[in-house]
């Protein structure tokens, strides 16, 4: 367990700046092509945005990297590990971790459980040292409760640590979406609309903290984001779906000015821009 | 990089230390060494007398159905999946030790009557027939389990039950069982299905049941239980039980998980089996691997709450002695328990104490604010 703290992660490799290399993955429901073709490179430590109108595919994006759905097409590499074909555990493990558009915590267990539950990924210990209560099982689980405490500072969580996960306020179930992620110890963090229902207040302090994490973690972050405010502020590039295809990438001064931009928000949601 | 924040209630991390068997056994088995001596005390200064006789087998009745309540919890509350054909367990457990200990008894000593005492060379004969029982009852809760990574809910429901059921349906059909006499003659057309009574049951098992072993299987019993409740495993299974999508999501092997409740209960029912075959005053039947047994000890887990252990093991309690008590109660014993399951899912849906246990309820007005309270104080449950 010491080994994967998040402190002494290996340095990055200068050879391969792509940390998260996705080419052309696609899957259609029926006859509908929620996602097709969709390529990205996130390096390390990018901050990259996701947008889109309602339904362009972006969360079904987020279900493909992380092996909820099988891509049906293409190729997804992590670190130039190959990620297709790893159900939805393996990928967490391997490094990918993510949180939920519409708030998934675990209601039966508490604040400080809901982030252990992400931070025990790589515990060792059996079932057999866990019955015995050996020294090792109680060292390794006090490492992933200090780990999980520690993280939920993140976000001044940690007075509120034994209480039910969703006895908290909405920002917070949200702060804690994100640090249970983190948990995880990943190395790319994908963030499903973290902002949606905060306030601007709430949204000016989460982008700090999105860069907080972005920076003290070493990890590399996508983000899926209605507030075209808030991802045009912290993002460095930008991908834009509409109808599952990705239809602009750039900066987001390219993506301000890009017309198949402009008419795809127009078409559907003229206000957001 | 963050710095360890200094207000942490945390005591900071001691090394991990090889410690050998005996250093870990000296140091994780004190609540069983515990378990034994109240077992062993509750054994030895149990009253003499005929009317104590009739407690007796009441008090063991109770500690039977805790193992079965309690491990079926494991499944029901703690992992969400419903089983309704926990009974099936106990009998594969109680069948599999009665061969052991019948046909074993007339092979070592040439009849079924006890032989020793309570640690006497008979008793280990039977808890060695309940330990394979319950190995055996682990293999099939491996086999049961399965269904459960594909099927949810009622079709999971459906399918235990019917495992259940067949199972009572094949005991059904067994051969009668073997007196020592047949024994020598006994061909293989005897062997094959097993001699094991049939629908008659399988009556004449030496009664090894005793107040001490049956309390030192539910210590046992109580101590996995409350090691699992606060564990990276049962997190792990409190998990699938809320959100099993998430669970995935967050590195959890939802699949291993599932299979490993159904293991781990599967091995008490099979343990507390054995301990009912060998009860004496009761015979083991078919009957005990249907559905009518199973739904008693799902009663016993709604009714106690989702993973409270000690809400179950009230309710295991309860409804053990109530029915002793109330004439007749056995007729309407259904119709009760029918209403009890209606009016627990429409008034209390969680069970009387939810995911809590017994001593974490105080009156609202005793608790402190959660502000005060820190990590480190929550360390309760049996170590
Ligand atoms: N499991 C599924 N089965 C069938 N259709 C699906 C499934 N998942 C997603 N879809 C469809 O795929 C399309 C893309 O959905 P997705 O949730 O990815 O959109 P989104 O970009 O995240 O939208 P929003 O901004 O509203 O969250 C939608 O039309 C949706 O109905
Ligand atoms: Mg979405």
């Amino acid at each position: 367990m010491t080994n994967v703290s998040t402190a002494n992660r290996t340095a990055p490799n200068q050879a391969s700046p792509t940390l998260l290399a996705v080419e052309g993955i696609g899957i259609r429901f029926g006859g509908l092509k929620a996602v097709d073709g969709f390529s990205i490179n996130l390096p390390r430590r990018g901050l990259y945005g996701l947008i889109g109108p309602n339904g362009a595919g972006k969360t079904t994006v987020f279900n493909l990297l992380t092996g909820v759905y099988q891509t049906q097409a293409g190729r997804i590499f992590l670190d130039s590990r190959n990620l297709v074909g790893l159900k939805a555990h393996q990928v967490v493990a391997a490094g990918i971790a993510r949180t939920f558009q519409n708030i998934r915590l675990f209601p039966g267990l508490n604040v400080l459980d809901n982030v252990q539950l992400a931070g025990q990924l790589h515990a060792r210990e059996g079932l057999a040292s866990t019955l015995l209560r050996t020294r090792r099982y109680a060292h390794e689980e006090s490492e992933i409760r200090r780990k999980a405490f520690e993280l939920l500072g993140l976000f001044g969580l940690q007075e509120r640590c034994l209480e039910p996960a969703t006895s908290l306020s909405y920002g917070h179930q949200r702060h804690l979406e994100i640090v249970r992620a983190l948990a995880a110890n990943p190395k790319v963090l994908l963030l499903d609309e973290p902002a949606a229902g905060l306030n601007s207040q709430e949204k000016l302090e989460l982008a700090k903290s999105i860069r907080h994490i972005r920076d003290t973690f070493d990890l590399a972050i996508l983000l899926i984001e209605h507030d075209m405010g808030l991802v045009m502020d912290i993002c460095e590039q930008i991908t834009v779906l509409d109808h599952g295809e990705v239809i602009a990438h750039g900066t987001p001064h390219e993506i301000q000015n890009d017309p198949k931009v402009i008419a795809a928000y127009l078409g559907a949601d003229a206000a957001t821009v | 990089m963050r710095k360890p924040n200094p207000d942490t209630p945390f005591d900071s991390p001691t090394p991990p230390r090889e410690r050998g068997l005996l250093g870990t056994l000296a140091n994780s088995a004190w609540p069983i060494l515990l378990g034994i001596a109240l077992a062993a005390a509750l054994h030895y200064f149990w009253p003499l007398g005929p009317g104590w006789l009739y407690y007796k087998k009441v008090v063991l009745d109770v500690g039977i159905a805790i193992i079965l309540a309690v491990s079926l919890n494991i499944v029901n509350g703690m992992t969400g999946q419903f089983s309704l054909g926990h009974a099936a367990f106990l009998a594969i457990g109680g069948y599999t030790s009665g061969i052991v200990t019948y046909y074993g008894s007339i092979l070592l000593w040439k009849s079924t009557d006890l032989h020793g005492g309570v640690l006497g060379p008979g008793a280990w004969l039977f808890v060695f027939a309940c330990l394979l029982g319950a190995l055996v009852a682990t293999a099939a809760g491996y086999v049961v389990g399965l269904p459960s990574l594909r099927l949810r809910g009622d079709y999971l429901a459906i399918v235990t039950l019917g495992f259940g059921e067949i199972l009572r349906v094949v005991l059904q059909q067994t051969n009668p069982i073997l007196s020592p006499d047949q024994l020598d003659s006994s061909s293989l057309k005897n062997w094959l299905p097993p001699p094991v009574g049939g629908a008659v049951g399988f009556n004449g098992l030496p009664t090894y049941t005793t107040l001490f072993w049956v309390y030192v299987f539910v210590a046992l019993m109580l101590v996995v239980a409350f090691r699992l409740k606060r564990s990276s495993l049962g997190r792990a299974m409190i998990s699938v039980r809320e959100d099993e999508f998430a669970a995935q999501a967050m590195g959890v092997h939802v699949a291993r998980v599932k299979v490993m409740a159904f293991m781990i209960a599967a091995f008490f029912a099979g343990l507390a089996g054995g301990l009912f075959a060998h009860e004496s005053g009761l015979i083991l039947r078919p009957l005990d691997a249907g559905f009518l047994r199973s739904l008693d000890y799902v009663i016993m887990t709604v009714l106690g709450g989702r993973g409270s252990i000690s809400g179950v093991v009230l309710a295991a309690t309860l409804l053990t002695v109530l029915p002793e008590y109330l004439r007749d109660f056995d007729q309407y014993r259904l119709i009760v328990y029918s209403l009890l399951l209606i009016g627990m899912m429409l008034l209390r849906p969680q069970g009387l104490f939810g995911i809590h246990e017994i001593w974490d309820w105080r009156p609202r007005w005793f608790t402190r604010k959660p502000q005060t309270r820190s990590p480190s104080n929550e360390k309760r449950g049996a170590a």
